[in-house]
């Protein structure tokens, strides 16, 4: 079972691959947020899945690379303009992520969130200001340009799980889910370990973002920053099963496909499905559809 | 100047207070108990409103049954809840081990499944009424309706007496003992499931009354509840989290900051203001600005 379960992704991401070459506008359009969903999940599984500081307030960093993606459009070319926004969404993680981390618990939940609808509140205001109600974003490259740098961000975001995940940082980022204190005894460097995985973790949303305000060729910061992103995160995360690369992957799909089926006729449904498979997970599957799967066929 | 010496502005300030604290009250009892994240709360205070508002205008029942009314269906919706799912949740120790984060979980499927049941039922149309004929109360300093004053007076005594209760009564006592430590009160023969159980309902009813206030002053909508939990997570993070004076003191600081500090700036500033707030003093106090009990794990 174990050489198949790791070439599960493989094979997923080849798939994905040639999605495009099979498939019309309308299936690129949904293999688009399907990426664009596992980049983000696995970006906050870095953080969250590792440590067990449970952010609530991802979409700041979404947001902040999306809106810098727009600031900078038609001044800095889009090869620049991309990774520049994940590099800004990282250097502001970086810069609040000392005082940030060192808040724990259920207090660390709640301080994400109010952070990301302060920078919601302050761009919005910042846009007032500057008497823009919504920006329009003229010539952005086409869907298929799109879909492949974001299938390249969900296989590295992926793959950093997986790096990370083996490596001494990823075993000391579990150690202080574990027991921070004890971690601290043993060694670990924690403060710097909880830091770097905020930066890193925030560099593919910004990333992201900045690819979301090109699809959609509008930019609008309540919808950007909207704590929706942030809780769907959570929600994908929980359901597909957190601390390692196939969760968020089976998180995803099967919530992009729900979503497919419910969405367009019945949005109201599909939220209260939404929300009666968390209660599920939570209560009688904690460690999601992976979970489940392991236990079913063993490892 | 005038502006901020005014009793009307005052008088505004003291009603948002009041109902936040209010707010307030009900989530710090569920989250100082049992240490359940409520992000739910704003939801309740929907069901309330809506409750509220149909007594009043399918029913005919005018603004008074409405007091009992929403908390009794928020109370019933409480109980349904902790014995289907939270009993459950307390009780699993693999679960209960990191529960804060499963709560959090939890309520936000009961608060996306509230929002979303109420809007598929009854349409997301924002609806209002208005208690008392919309009459206008003239209070010597300042005008109120009578809406707003009856926010006030009932929002004030309910969360007094919900502190009376706490410093003097046994059962008041029990609830500040499990907020301590838990095992303590279980060792000192509190019945601390039944208790849990009464606290629980007891958090969802004072959510439903604040409802049933809130439908009297504002519009009812099913996506109404957000801006109060946020408020209400804002001031127990004020007064720190399990501290009940707390929460009327930091749901009193909250109304007149927001009140003031729009009246003085501009309504765009409104959120940016809470919000800085709430952080500052989380990056600054993260044990709340008058939390001296620390809970014990």
């Amino acid at each position: 079972m174990k050489p198949f379960s790791s070439l599960l992704p493989i094979l997923f991401f080849a798939g994905m691959a040639i999605l495009p070459l099979l498939a019309g506008d309308y299936y690129q359009g949904v293999g688009f947020q399907l990426l664009m969903w596992i980049a983000l999940t696995q970006s906050w599984v870095l953080l969250s899945g590792f440590t067990g500081y449970i952010s609530l307030g991802h979409a700041v960093f979404y947001g902040l690379g999306g809106y810098l993606t727009v600031l900078t459009w038609h001044i800095v070319p889009l090869p620049l303009a991309i990774p520049l926004s994940g590099l800004v969404a990282a250097l502001f993680a970086g810069l609040i992520g000392y005082p940030v981390m060192r808040v724990r618990g259920p207090y660390f939940v709640i301080l994400t969130f109010g952070l990301a609808e302060l920078v919601k509140y302050i761009v919005i205001n910042v846009e007032a200001a500057l008497g823009k109600f919504g920006r329009l974003m003229m010539g952005a490259p086409g869907l298929s340009t799109l879909y492949w740098v974001m299938l390249a961000l969900a296989v590295a975001a992926t793959l950093l799980v997986v790096l990370v995940g083996r490596s001494r940082f990823g075993a000391g980022l579990r150690a202080i889910r574990e027991d921070e204190p004890a971690a601290e005894t043993v060694g670990v460097p924690t403060a710097r370990y909880k830091l770097g995985a905020y930066a890193l973790s925030a560099a593919i949303p910004g990333m992201v973002g900045g690819l979301a305000a090109l699809r959609t060729s509008y930019f609008e910061p309540q919808q950007i920053f909207s704590p929706t992103i942030s809780f769907t995160v959570v929600t994908m995360a929980m359901i597909g099963g957190s601390d390692r690369a196939r969760g968020p992957l089976m998180g995803a799909l099967f919530l992009v496909l729900l979503s497919e089926l419910l969405w367009a006729n019945l949005a109201e449904l599909y939220m209260i499905i939404l929300g009666l498979l968390l209660i599920g997970f939570v209560l009688f599957a904690p460690s999601g559809i992976d979970g489940l799967l392991r236990r079913r066929f063993g490892r | 100047m005038d502006l901020l010496l005014s009793p009307q502005l005052l008088a505004a300030a003291l009603i948002a207070g009041a109902l936040y604290a209010l707010v307030a009250l009900g989530l710090n009892l569920i989250y100082g108990t049992m240490r359940l994240l409520n992000v739910a709360h704003g939801e309740l205070v929907m069901v309330g409103s809506y409750v509220a508002s149909w007594s009043f205008s399918l029913l005919g029942l005018g603004p008074w049954p409405a007091l009992v009314l929403s908390p009794v269906a928020a109370g019933l919706l409480g109980y349904g809840l902790y014995r289907g799912l939270f009993r459950r949740l307390l009780a699993n120790p693999a679960l209960s081990q990191r529960i804060e984060a499963n709560s959090l979980l939890l309520f936000f499927g009961i608060s996306i499944i509230l929002q979303n049941l109420v809007s598929l039922l009854f349409t997301a149309t924002p609806r209002g009424y208005q208690p008392f004929g919309g009459a206008v109360i003239d209070l010597g300093v300042a005008s109120v309706t009578g809406g707003r004053l009856l926010v006030l007076v009932v929002a004030g005594i309910v969360t007094v007496a919900a502190m009376l209760l706490l410093r003097f009564n046994t059962v008041g006592l029990a609830v500040k003992a499990l907020i301590q430590n838990r095992e303590a009160a279980s060792l000192a023969g509190i019945d601390t499931e039944k208790l849990e159980r009464w606290s629980f309902i007891a958090g969802f009813a004072v959510a439903g009354l604040a409802g049933a206030l809130v439908s009297m002053v504002e519009q009812v909508s099913p996506f109404m509840g957000f801006p109060y939990m946020i408020a209400a997570f804002v001031i127990i993070i004020l007064g720190g989290l399990g501290n009940l004076t707390g929460s009327l003191i930091g749901g009193l600081i909250l109304g007149l900051l927001e009140t003031y500090g729009v009246a003085l700036t501009s309504p765009n500033y409104r959120s940016i203001l809470v919000y800085g707030v709430f952080i500052a003093v989380l990056l600054i106090r993260p044990q709340g600005l008058l939390g001296r009990t620390r809970i014990v794990r």
